[in-house]
């Protein structure tokens, strides 16, 4: 039986010593072993043995997971949890059994397909779509339960929308910065901030040519995995030659290192290796001169930074110079945002949310003039809505250097 | 002396306990005989034999029959520059009395209740049957943890043979200091005393370890005055040991400092406090202080007629009254001691 | 299944099961190693990952108040601040919960200073077999009656279901000293344990982990364990400074006379935290060696040490397995470890063959059979080759004194035979000249 299609060694290399429950967000605020990684790969194990059935609690088991990666870092024995949930969600998406068939799980199905179809892969609908939203949200048309309040979009502003990043899109240069897809409708200034720094440290930085929209991320999250590649292969056409890529997205970071492993091909290992996260690669360069601003920042880890990427350091040695730095006693646990989570599974993220926000409550980051700084557009999102100061590394290392930006 | 073996000793108390008409009770040096309640009248006395059976230094553990009194371990342990926390206030106590009791001793701060020193006991069960508990070494979860409950049992759940103890390192260095701080100060300022106690007027505090250690420590709280020797006891007439919450011990020494003829010392940190007073009127006062404050008080000796033991209910009686059975079906195993009349 | 919020909850849970003769079972976070939390019997499962709240901290009288479900780690976390800490510290201390410690009476490294769950814990809240909700034990040090909360502290679930906790907390020491001694063979480092024990040296940890562990925690941490060593104990002393000083100094002289190749000593929090780390992430890292493990919890006096890992060594040579050894050297808690691959024909005999040789040779040399991960199924029926008939059967009707109907986590600690009821109940195997 090998009804899922995973790989047997990687399976049974959990020895079940729950080490990782305390890392996983949603076991952490639901207290159910089949919340936890240990009971998903258990579930896992007999499914794909033909011992369970493909049924709803299983999907639902596997939906709920924010592929955090939290229990991959804690796992002694490495257990590669992350391919494992990215599998089973690629062979859920083919199997038809699992599809639901209630009408509002379909109409549900129907958004998602438009959400990864045609918004999330065509960036210039979603910065229509953006602009639709502004206007709505300026014109109090937005229910209440899809506003900010409760971690719906975020609040847009006609700035942000309006920033413009000063350079040609597809030109060569030393280094490309990739935009991406949400964050860039929603978060350009940070992508400002970031072109700024690189720029101080002397770069000539292009950002992609057509066709790199999306990294699909999000599509291999939700197992879809062919709509994944083909936007992983896009993406890799639209930054050509051998200048380093440098993303200030943890999400899309990690997205674009693993497309080795998504695509299966040298080229797409090649091009993972060019990739880097935004601290991690200027810290490598050489951290520019900044000034002791005085303030505070908490730090908090994005998930695809600290146990995908494990560059969370690296944002620590860019920023300890400007600020001074507090870490959360949390062992980096997720904060719930998790991409498209907080929208799949509002009522699961919110509730990671709130223990995420005591951590940082703990940590003093909601005393006046402390800041957070994150570096994942999700992340940053989520802790917005929470009520949190929150900035990017880019952002914050921008308004400590000492020349400022030119 | 050729020791006697286990077996020989275990069916001496065997028959002993088959053949009691009323119900028998282990008599050692006496020294706690008085302590919660009196047994009924016409049980037969046995005495357990004394002796070391087996001590292994360099393992740390020491077995030795329930009459063998705490001077005589203290001797051979000391041999080895070891200890076992029982501290008795009277060192001619035997084995099985300390433990039978389960007054913990003095340095309870930092060695713990004598509970946690036992690792093993045999004893004979009020069928007359021969029932071992624990294990013989230092750590152990396999079965009910049988020496934790025998500890403090009076009796009334076996008669103890023969224990098996923890040893440890005996300290370098013993130094009591007397200061006139709060004891909750020195116990914020001192890293692990090994007690601080407050008798109403003073603090005497016990410090074990290195020298330089206890020196830097005791400079550290300003403990300046050196006590030759451990400081007395509340003695008297009638005497008792009050257990209540530690948060509550600031309210009851208060509390017992206002009653006349009331002396005392606490434990600050465990919540013991010993009791003496002349007057039954005033131990009776003391009591009931206790018990104000949410304690009870153990009665060690003295007190008027029909002055319980503990002066309480069992807690959950129910309960116990079920594992007392189990042990001890017939009740013959020092019957009455546990029970206020 | 359920998850009670509250002890009424759980006592509601009780009663129900009771009243339809359905046995039940506690669960924390199901980190035991001895199979005390499995469900038997289609056993109602009573999970209280979410009681988990840290009631009550008194920073001044280093008294916790728990709920059940709040983890080991997440408690000397939380206290932290305060200086504060809770002491045993079981190697899934990140994830166990504090019930589940009291159920197995937990030890973990710093128990050799500081003593096993049951030296912390002051008073437990439960739920009786009886449906009743019982304090045992008090914050007072002594409770006027039995020390119930004794024998419910490892009674593994047989005797109710724990609600609340009240533990002590210890201040975290002003020195602590970790030292990593690197051995060229199990035995010097064996008898470095044993030397350190008789000198009178009492470390606040003292662990041995054998070669392949080694390599195989250092492929996880990376905290610079030799890979080269045939074993290495992790010895850590804390305390005042001239006491530590001495015993650092004791101990060097006892391991280096024991031909110990290097003493390391952390120069930082992060480098010991480090050491650490890969120690407790021992058992989890075994599916770098092979996908399945078997794990023993025999305990040996100290003074036997090296003979005891020389047979078990030669045991497993002579079922042809892999065994290693990753365990609490200072309290002779051996963990020998036999790792296989289940998949392969008939290996599961030899691991039982192996494992059965093991603890038969660890009580032949005045040993137990669990130092701290519990009897549960696992152990059970082995009971008999440390206890008598007798012993079992006062254990029997302790248990029996708890719960009457046998419906407590049954089939648990006691072998087959010693439960009152056992008979009736479970039916079927009755002899025909037995007399009812």
């Amino acid at each position: 039986m090998n009804i899922l299609g995973l790989d047997d060694d990687e399976l049974i290399s959990c020895v079940g010593c729950g080490l990782c429950l305390p890392h996983c967000p949603t076991y952490r605020v639901t207290g159910l072993e089949i919340a936890s990684p240990r009971g998903r790969i258990a579930a896992m194990r007999a499914v794909e043995t033909g011992v369970a059935p493909i049924d709803a609690p299983f999907v639902d088991a596997m939906q709920e997971c924010v592929q955090c990666r939290g229990c991959e870092a804690a796992c002694p024995s490495g257990v590669p949890f992350g391919h494992l949930m990215e599998d089973t969600r690629a062979a859920l998406e083919l199997n038809a059994a699992s599809r639901p068939t209630a009408l509002a799980a379909r109409v549900r199905r129907g958004l998602e397909w438009i959400g990864y179809r045609v918004v999330l892969p065509n960036h210039r609908v979603l910065i229509a779509l953006s602009w639709l939203l502004l206007v709505a949200q300026r014109l109090h048309l937005v229910p209440k339960r899809f506003g900010p309040q409760r971690f719906g979009p975020p609040l847009l502003t006609r700035s942000s929308l309006m920033t413009k990043l000063d350079v040609s899109s597809g030109a060569l240069g030393d280094a490309w910065l990739f935009t991406g897809c949400v964050m860039d409708a929603w978060q350009r200034p940070t992508h400002l901030a970031a072109l700024q720094v690189l720029q101080a440290t002397g770069l000539r930085v292009a950002v992609p040519g057509r066709g790199g929209d999306c990294c699909g991320a999000l599509h291999e999250h939700a197992g879809r995995r062919a709509e994944a590649q083909h936007l992983a292969r896009k993406v890799m056409q639209s930054m050509p030659g051998d200048a380093p890529i440098v993303v200030d997205s943890a999400g899309c970071g990690a997205a674009l290192k693993q497309y080795g492993r998504l695509l299966g091909t040298e080229a797409a290992t090649d091009f993972s290796r060019r990739v880097f996260d935004f601290s991690e690669f200027v810290v490598q360069r050489g951290v520019p001169a900044t000034r002791a601003t005085g303030r505070t920042v908490v730090v908090q880890d994005p998930c695809h930074l600290r146990h995908v990427q494990k560059s969370h350091m690296a944002v620590r040695s860019l920023l300890s110079d400007g600020y001074e730095l507090v870490d959360t006693d949390d062992d980096g646990l997720c904060c719930g945002a998790g991409g498209a989570y907080s929208v799949l599974q509002p009522d699961l993220s919110r509730e990671i949310a709130m223990r995420k926000s005591a951590a940082l409550r703990a940590a003093g980051a909601d005393r006046p003039g402390v800041l957070v700084c994150s570096a994942n557009p999700g992340c940053a999102m989520q802790l917005t809505q929470a009520g949190f100061s929150v900035q990017h590394p880019a952002e914050l290392l921008r308004d400590a250097l000492k020349e400022g930006p030119r | 002396m050729d020791l006697m073996d286990l077996h020989d000793v275990a069916a001496i108390v065997r028959g002993a306990v088959e053949d009691a008409k009323v119900g028998v009770v282990p008599i050692g040096a006496g020294t706690h005989r008085e302590v919660a309640n009196p047994v009924a009248d016409g049980c037969d006395e046995i005495r357990i034999p004394n002796g070391i059976v087996s001590y292994d230094p360099n393992d740390m553990t020491i077995t030795a029959f329930a009459g063998t009194p705490i001077a005589e371990l203290n001797r051979v342990l000391c041999g080895h520059r070891q200890e076992v926390s029982l501290d008795p206030r009277n060192d001619a106590a035997t084995l099985g009395g300390v433990l039978a009791c389960g007054l913990s001793g003095i340095r309870r701060l930092r060695l713990g209740p004598i509970r946690d020193t036992v690792l093993e006991v045999r004893l004979i069960d009020g069928r007359g049957t021969l029932v071992k508990g624990g294990g013989p070494v230092v750590k152990n979860v396999t079965g009910y943890d049988l020496p934790r409950l025998v500890v403090g049992s009076f009796g009334t759940l076996g008669v103890i043979l023969q224990a098996t103890l923890r040893c440890r390192p005996a300290p370098a260095q013993q130094q009591w200091f007397c200061s006139s701080e709060t004891p909750s100060y020195l116990r914020r300022k001192l890293f692990r005393p090994s007690a601080v106690l407050w008798d109403g007027t003073s603090t005497s505090v016990l410090l074990e370890g290195y020298s330089d250690d206890i020196a830097s420590e005791s400079k550290s709280a300003d403990l300046d005055g050196m006590l030759s020797s451990p400081p007395l006891f509340p003695n008297g007439a009638n005497r008792g040991r009050i257990s209540v919450d530690p948060r509550r011990l600031a309210a009851l020494t208060q509390r017992l400092g206002g009653l006349d003829g009331v002396r005392f010392v606490a434990e600050f940190g465990v919540g013991t406090v010993h009791i003496a007073a002349d007057e039954d009127l005033a131990f009776v006062a003391a009591r009931a202080a206790a018990v104000a404050e949410g304690g009870w008080m153990l009665r060690e000796c003295g007190g008027p007629p029909g002055f319980g033991g503990f002066g309480s209910n069992i807690a959950n009686p129910a309960l116990s009254e079920r594992v007392r059975l189990a042990f001890d079906p017939l009740g013959k195993l020092s019957p009455g001691r546990m029970v206020d009349v | 299944m359920c998850f009670p919020r509250s002890a009424s909850d759980a006592a509601a849970a009780v009663r129900a099961a009771r009243v339809h003769g359905v046995p039940y079972v506690a669960r924390g976070s199901g980190t035991g190693l001895a199979g005390g939390a499995t469900p038997l019997d289609d056993a109602l499962v009573i999970v209280t990952t979410q009681m988990n709240r840290v009631l009550e901290v008194d920073i001044d009288e280093r008294i916790a108040i728990v709920e059940p479900g709040v983890l080991n780690l997440d408690l000397s976390r939380h206290t932290r601040p305060q200086g504060l800490h809770y002491a045993p510290d079981p190697s899934s201390q990140q994830a166990c919960s504090i019930g589940g410690n009291v159920g197995t009476n937990a030890g973990g490294p710093h128990c050799l200073s500081s003593g096993v769950t049951s030296a912390h814990v002051l008073m437990v809240e439960a739920v009786l077999p009886t449906g009743d909700i019982a304090e045992l034990g008090s914050l007072a040090p002594d409770t006027p009656g039995y020390d119930l909360r004794g024998a419910f502290v490892g009674s593994e679930g047989t005797m109710g279901i724990c609600t609340k906790v009240a533990v002590r907390l210890m201040p975290n020491p002003p020195l602590v000293r970790t030292m990593l001694l690197d051995f060229m063979s199990v035995e010097a480092a064996g008898a470095t344990v044993s030397a350190m024990i008789a000198a009178g040296v009492v470390p606040a940890a003292l662990e041995m982990m054998d070669a392949e562990i080694t390599r195989a925690v250092e492929d996880f941490v990376g905290a610079g364990y030799p890979r080269d060593a045939a074993a290495v104990l992790l010895c850590e002393i804390d305390g005042l400074i001239e006491g530590v000083d001495y015993q650092v100094s004791e101990v060097r002289r006892i391991a280096q006379s024991h031909g110990a190749r290097s003493v390391r000593i952390a120069q930082t929090e992060a480098e010991r935290q480090l050491l650490w780390k890969g120690r407790k992430s021992a058992f989890g890292a075994i599916a770098r060696i092979a996908p399945d493990y078997y794990l023993h919890d025999a305990v040996v006096p100290r003074t036997k040490l090296v003979q005891v890992l020389e047979s078990v060594y030669a045991i497993a040579r002579a079922e042809q397995l892999t065994m290693m050894n990753v365990f609490h050297a200072g309290d002779g808690n051996l963990h020998p470890l036999i790792v296989f691959d289940s998949r392969e024909p008939g290996i599961w005999e030899r691991v039982h063959e192996a494992g059965s040789r093991i603890l038969h040779t660890c009580i032949d040399a005045g040993g137990v059979l669990s130092g701290e991960h519990g009897v549960g199924m696992e152990k059970r029926d082995l009971m008999p080759l440390q206890f008598s008939s007798d012993d079992l059967a006062a254990q029997g009707r302790l248990v029996d004194a708890f719960d009457p109907d046998g419906l407590a986590n049954p089939r648990k600690v006691l072998p087959h035979g010693w439960r009152c009821g056992e008979v009736q109940q479970r039916g079927g195997t009755i002899p025909d000249d037995t007399w009812i």
